[in-house]
């Protein structure tokens, strides 16, 4: 597993307080979206579909920082839409780490560049750019419903990579991946020097505009099977060994909505991230 | 299939609760028709049935809000604004690449010899 010993010193200690507090349920990532907003238009993308008023809208960093003291996980990870739009980015995660959290930016990198160069985000060991890669130049072009995207991405990954920054890559497997192409795929981040990499399932939840390409269980078993048996040695997954049987289908876990609470411009999502059945104002409920 | 452009007909066969659900998954802005006849345009991105008031929440078509709105002063909500998710399917995507990928091999065909 590639993450830094600090980080997980830090994970397991908060867990260790938790348990001695017998706490059940905690958080344990924090997914702050400050915005919807996105210069791409994935088609399996379920967080851009809203009307003009609401992508023009984004939380203030009052209210992102409020939840994430409220909420009191390690970990913040910040997805989006597409966090580099958020106008106080910088401020926002200069915040972060001064409160000592793990910060997983997740960006498509096409202004990352531009910020690197504008000298908005400093490298440190709290700060992960994590890079939204959904496959080899014709897949990820494909999944993002735009050329050209994947080249801008390497470069950035690169720019990066130069400056110092921990990148990983956040990946995405849809109905239909070919694992010849995926282990390609993965071989070709390791080579560009990324820290880990972090895949899911394209889970279908009912919010997502496009169903059709989404995983069902099964085919998630044997998608993941296919593609990570036999795993080459240089691979490096930010995800435990575990959590990767889980997806090849060889261990069960039980669903932990309160591990990974949502806030966004509506309020704190109920039950998490991936479902949406409605708003509360308090992170706890 | 999307719901924009529906009226929907409160009564035997459907309820406020239902269409306040439907509203709440709409990925577009609807009309809320209050109890007084008063309408408000905007997007209903939460509604809570199991609270004591049960309620909805709006941002309005100017962004303003949240408000909350509870059912009682509901009458009707009519989905008024476009469906933001229809049409931006992955399949709409891949055949909008095909189409764009034969238009470019028949301009370069009838191009200058
Ligand atoms: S880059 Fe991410 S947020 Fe933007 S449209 Fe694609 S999946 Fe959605």
């Amino acid at each position: 597993m590639s993450v830094p010993l600090s980080q997980m010193w830090t994970v397991a200690a908060y867990v260790l307080k938790q348990k001695l507090s017998r706490r059940e349920r905690y958080p344990l990532v924090l997914m702050l979206e400050p915005l919807f907003r996105c210069n791409l238009t994935c088609a399996g993308c379920g967080k851009i579909q809203y009307p003009a008023q609401i992508l023009k809208k984004h939380l203030t960093l009052e209210q992102c920082l409020k939840a994430v003291d409220e909420c009191g996980a390690p970990v913040v990870s910040i997805p989006g839409g597409e966090p580099l739009m958020y106008p106080q980015i910088g401020e926002l995660v200069d915040a972060l780490v001064k409160r000592r959290k793990y910060v997983y930016l997740c960006t498509n990198a096409l202004l990352l560049k531009e910020k690197l160069e504008q000298g908005v985000l400093k490298p440190s060991k709290y700060v992960s750019l994590s890079i939204h890669m959904d496959g080899l130049r014709e897949e990820h072009d494909e999944a993002v419903c735009r050329d050209g995207v994947y080249d801008r991405a390497v470069e950035a990954i690169k720019e990066a990579l130069r400056r110092g920054f921990r990148v990983t890559t956040n990946t995405t497997l849809f109905d239909g991946a070919s694992p010849l192409r995926m282990r390609a795929f993965f071989d070709e981040m390791m080579g560009l020097g990324v820290e880990g990499m972090m895949l899911s399932p394209g889970y279908s939840y009912s919010k997502a505009p496009d169903q059709e390409h989404f995983l069902r269980r099964g085919r998630t078993h044997d998608l993941f099977s296919k593609t990570l048996s036999n795993a080459r040695k240089h691979w490096k997954f930010n995800q435990s060994p575990l959590f990767l049987q889980f997806l090849m289908g060889k261990r069960d876990y039980e669903c932990t909505p309160w591990g990974n609470p949502t806030f966004n411009l509506f309020g704190w999502q109920r039950p998490c991230y991936l479902l949406q059945e409605g708003y509360a104002e308090a992170s706890r409920s | 299939m999307t719901l924009q452009g529906w009226v929907p007909e409160i009564g035997e066969f459907l309820t406020l609760a239902e269409v306040i659900d439907l509203a709440f998954d709409y990925r577009g802005n609807t009309t809320v028709v209050r109890a007084d006849g008063t309408e408000i345009e905007g997007y209903v991105f939460n509604r809570d049935r199991e609270a004591p008031e049960p309620f909805i929440q709006i941002f309005d078509a100017a962004g303003n809000g949240p408000m909350r709105i509870p059912y009682s002063e509901i009458r009707n909500i009519k989905f008024t604004g476009r469906d933001m998710a229809a049409g931006n399917s992955w399949q709409a995507w891949l055949e909008r690449r095909e189409r764009e990928k034969v238009e470019k091999a028949a301009r370069h065909e009838t191009g200058p010899a």
